[in-house]
């Protein structure tokens, strides 16, 4: 049982991507100021790879695991509703089989003992995530030698790793290529990146950065505020 | 002496066979509670003073904790001495609950092993500040150093030698305070004489070395010491300060040396008792407010507040059941009145004893910080006493879930009343002990929190209560349950002379959402009359209680019935109800019936190197893992795993994991057993039956 969540999930906007998506050994990122729903957006982009019956590792740097549970949740909750989901407790069964949670608490995250945990997934229970979550990792203390870590783990387990990162309205601007902080001096690591904007009609998802391309105007798509569905195409970003 | 701020509560706790039991005799000794040394398992046949238990005294591991207490430079300190293993861990936990600091031994040549990491846990748990001693540094292959260096590394510790060793192994003779800066050696047959002298010129370079590390450390915790040092005026007192200060912060941990067994370094570690451990004054406690619905309150030390004290532990002595208690706010005196706050019950203070391993010693009043025993008071362990003044709670002791269950049944008639005795007592004391009757068997099962804990118990049955007990195979309680919808259409018909039976039901039973048992009249025309209703769902129910795959109860079902026929002179209530159960009896095999077992939530906690190995264990138990969180030097893996797959896993954790992990487990749902098992559970249940038949 495969469920066709694509045409509401966030992941839509990257439809039209010059790749159809991330891709693995890639790194995409989705940014947003505190409190517009990087979570949830992101928690949404797991269920589209879980629906699909893919692997999927959610490592968070901040709570704990009952915490992220509980998000999966509600969101799942929501979902079901949304998209008229029978034999609900197959899906839940679907999700919980292909989802683990990895959290690394006070401080305790390091790329070998992510690498490390990984390896014992794989050979341990066998499980081989498709794709990565990475929530929680504050950008504006990771260096480089972080990300360019979490590349490595992309490429050795042939995964995709997605992550959310904080903008903060009071640092300034952007770089050449429209990308805010904390990412203007990072930005080529990663593949793709997307910004969650907030304005007066809604939740706007804008695609920043889509492989060798930067602001596309084209690419933008509503959020419903409420579920972070996907709702209709809107006009360009301003802020492109 | 009634000056609290030297007053001490401390609990020694490390590892087993760290020789914590050694170390509290031997403070005995130096402060003149005992007048000889006797080994844990030495030659004389004694055994030590803490080993109060027969069963200790033979097994060399301390199984209860006994209270003590002793006087040290003006100072009282009262000690706890706790178990080591694993099993016992409720032991340290309520010692953990009711003292102010703790002393971690831990052994020169072991290191920082599986119990210590416990529990250190335990002490974070219960914010405990702490000191660590280094025991058996005359053992071959003695490294102290090392582990202080895996106190920082492994337990994150701000570890601090206040001493080296002079020579290791063999060769080890004594300390070098690295405080006064001055070799200590001790003489005597018991090392009681202390003799003070130069450091030796081989370990100069190295004391002071360790002794800039102390300064380092210490003066984090104060300036007055930084500039001292800067300014080059250090004294031993702004040293103790300000590692005293680092200590209750529980910033700092003062590490000191020596060998326990040899007599050696058991004054200095006194001292920095006195020195370094918190009072009752500089630890906060709070009571939960019964009467405004638990709001924290806080306690505090004084001896005219109301009284405020706590049962941490009950214990059996051949004169009746003895109460440990834990004063916190308050006074009270032997005949004064005391109110149980749990029930309002109010007992007299008879005897009031302070203990001392074994013997005890009559008190006439004790005040806050006080840990002292009573005799005769009915209660169970956890309960707090006040003088009525307040209505209180002290916050409940963290208890954990037992994690293992046993059939137990007397062998002999003599034996039953024994067995119920010795039951009705051990769950008194011990929380983690619990026993109830199976419904479904009519076994009596006891849990614990391993087997070595049950076998403890069933072991003094024997002993202390000349019961005879058989212990067997704990079942897991399966559970059966449709799934899916299946019609009925039963005709009950019986003419065989006199008065007939008949009745006819039809209708669907199909899965409920919730678990439960629904039943749903459908009945329109009066096609089986409404007096007849309650016999046919009583009859449905009836099927429920031993579900035709296993015998055992059926869940989740709803039964709509929506025909029916009756007779007007054959037909009754047990007409309708025997046509129900035969109605039941022709669907059932048609809802395609699962057999469901309970699933466990199991959390397992180990130190990270060994997740892999708890992944695999998880995994070869048909568990699901779910989550995995690191933090510090430890792992957690919860997971869903069928409890069938859970005994013995306790074993096997210890194996696997050198001992270092521990888990708990409970229930988290019942959920469908694999085709293969199903298959042998229903041949085992045919097997049963068949047997049964013979």
């Amino acid at each position: 049982m495969i469920i066709d969540f694509s045409s509401m999930s966030p992941l839509r906007i990257l439809r039209k991507s010059s790749q159809k998506g991330l891709g693995r050994g890639n790194l995409g990122v989705l940014m947003a100021r505190a409190g517009v729903g990087k979570t949830a957006c992101l928690i949404h982009i797991a269920f589209d790879k879980l629906f699909r019956r893919e692997k999927l590792l959610h490592v968070s740097l901040v709570d704990v695991p009952e915490k992220v549970t509980s998000y999966y949740n509600v969101i799942y909750s929501d979902l079901v509703k949304a998209l008229n989901l029978e034999a609900e407790h197959e899906t839940r069964a679907l999700m919980e089989r292909n989802r683990m949670i990895l959290a690394y608490l006070n401080q305790s995250f390091e790329i070998e003992r992510l690498r490390r945990n990984m390896n014992n997934l794989k050979e341990h229970i066998g499980f081989q995530p498709d794709h990565l979550i990475v929530d929680g990792l504050d950008f504006a203390l990771t260096d480089r030698a972080v990300l360019e870590g979490f590349k490595e783990v992309a490429v050795d387990f042939n995964a995709e790793v997605w992550f959310s990162a904080v903008s903060h309205r009071h640092l300034p601007g952007r770089n050449e290529r429209g990308i805010p902080q904390p990412l203007s001096e990072i930005d080529d690591v990663f593949q793709i990146i997307l910004q969650l904007m907030p304005d007066a009609t809604g939740i706007h998802l804008n695609l920043l950065k889509d492989h060798d391309t930067y602001g596309d105007p084209v690419a933008s798509i509503r959020i419903d505020p409420g579920t972070f569905l996907a709702v209709s195409k809107t006009e360009a970003s301003s802020t492109l | 002496m009634n000056d609290i701020r030297k007053l001490r509560n401390i609990g020694i706790s490390a590892h087993i066979d760290s020789g914590k039991t050694t170390l509290t005799e031997r403070i005995l000794f130096y402060t003149k509670r005992i007048h000889s040394v006797h080994e844990v398992r030495g030659k004389d046949g004694v055994g030590a003073t803490m080993d109060s238990m027969e069963l200790e005294k033979e097994r060399g591991i301390t199984i209860s904790s006994a209270a003590t207490h002793c006087e040290w430079k003006g100072h009282r300190i009262n000690i706890i001495d706790t178990p080591g293993h694993v099993d016992f861990t409720i032991e340290v936990e309520r010692a953990l609950r009711v003292l102010d600091g703790s002393v971690l031994v831990l052994c020169a040549v072991g290191g920082v092993q599986s119990q210590s990491i416990t529990v250190d846990r335990q002490m974070n748990r219960y914010r405990v500040p702490r000191m660590a001693f280094i025991n058996k540094c005359d053992r071959s292959g003695a490294e102290p150093y090392r582990v202080a260096r895996q106190l920082r590394e492994k337990l994150n510790h701000n570890a601090v030698l206040m001493q080296i060793p002079i020579g290791l192994e063999g060769d080890f003779e004594g300390v070098v305070d690295l405080v006064s800066m001055k070799a200590i050696r001790f003489s005597g047959e018991f090392g009681e004489d202390i003799i003070e002298e130069e450091i030796p010129p081989g370990l100069a370079e190295t004391a002071e070395e360790k002794r800039e590390e102390l300064l380092d450390a210490a003066s984090m915790f104060s300036d007055d010491l930084t500039e001292a040092i800067l300014e080059e005026r250090v004294t031993e007192d702004l040293i103790h300060d300000a590692v005293r200060k680092g200590t209750l912060l529980r910033e700092l941990t003062p590490v000191f040396v020596g060998s326990a067994y040899k007599n050696r370094g058991i004054q200095p570690l006194l001292d920095g008792v006195a020195a370094y451990m918190p009072s009752p004054l500089d630890v906060e406690n709070t009571a939960l407010d019964l009467d405004r619905e638990g709001v924290e309150i806080p306690l505090s030390s004084g001896f005219e507040q109301p009284l405020v004290a706590l049962a941490f532990k009950l214990e059996v002595s051949p004169y009746g059941q003895l109460t440990y208690l834990r004063v916190y706010q308050g006074r009270f005196a032997k005949g004064t009145d005391l109110v149980n706050t749990r029930d309002r019950k109010k007992v007299k203070v008879g005897r009031l004893v302070r203990m001392h391993a074994d013997t005890m010693e009559e008190i006439t009043e004790a005040g806050a910080g006080d840990i002292v025993a009573l005799f005769g008071v009915d209660c169970f362990s956890g309960d707090t006493f006040t003088d009525g003044r307040l209505n209180c709670s002290m916050t409940s002791i963290f208890v954990p879930e037992p994690v293992i269950s046993l059939t137990i049944r007397a062998a002999d008639s003599k034996s039953e009343d024994r067995m119920a005795k010795a039951l009705g007592r051990f769950i008194r004391e011990d929380p983690t002990f619990r026993t109830h009757v199976d419904p479904e068997t009519g076994e009596t099962l006891v849990s614990g929190m391993g087997e070595l804990h049950l076998d403890i118990y069933l072991e003094r049955m024997r002993r202390e209560f000349d019961a005879d007990v058989e212990t067997g195979i704990p079942q897991v309680a399966y559970r059966e349950a449709v799934s899916r919808r299946a019609d009925f259409n039963y005709t009950h018909k019986k003419q065989t002379g006199g008065a007939g039976q008949y009745g006819r039901v039809a209708g669907y039973m199909e899965p409920s959402g919730d678990g439960g048992y629904e039943f749903v009249n459908q009945v329109k025309g009066g096609a089986i009359p409404t007096e007849y209703i309650p016999a046919v769902d009583s009859g449905f129910q009836s099927c429920l209680a031993k579900g035709p795959l296993l015998g055992m109860p059926v869940l989740g079902m709803r039964v709509v019935v929506n025909d029916g026929h009756d007779h007007p002179v054959d037909s009754s209530e047990k007409a309708f109800k025997t046509a129900a159960v035969g109605a039941f009896r022709q669907a059932y095999p048609k809802t395609a019936p699962l057999i469901l077992e309970p699933v466990m939530k199991v959390s397992v906690e180990c130190p990270s190197e060994f997740q892999g190995n708890v992944m695999s264990s998880i995994n070869q138990r048909r568990g699901m893992i779910l989550s995995s969180a690191e933090d510090g030097v430890f792992t957690t893996v919860d997971a869903e795993v069928p409890l069938a797959e859970m005994f013995g896993y306790a074993t096997a954790l210890r194996s696997l994991t050198q001992g270092k992990a521990e888990f708990t487990m409970e229930f988290a749902k019942y959920a469908k057993v694999p085709e293969s098992i199903a298959e042998e559970l229903k041949a085992e249940a045919a097997g049963r039956r068949k047997g049964g038949k013979k």
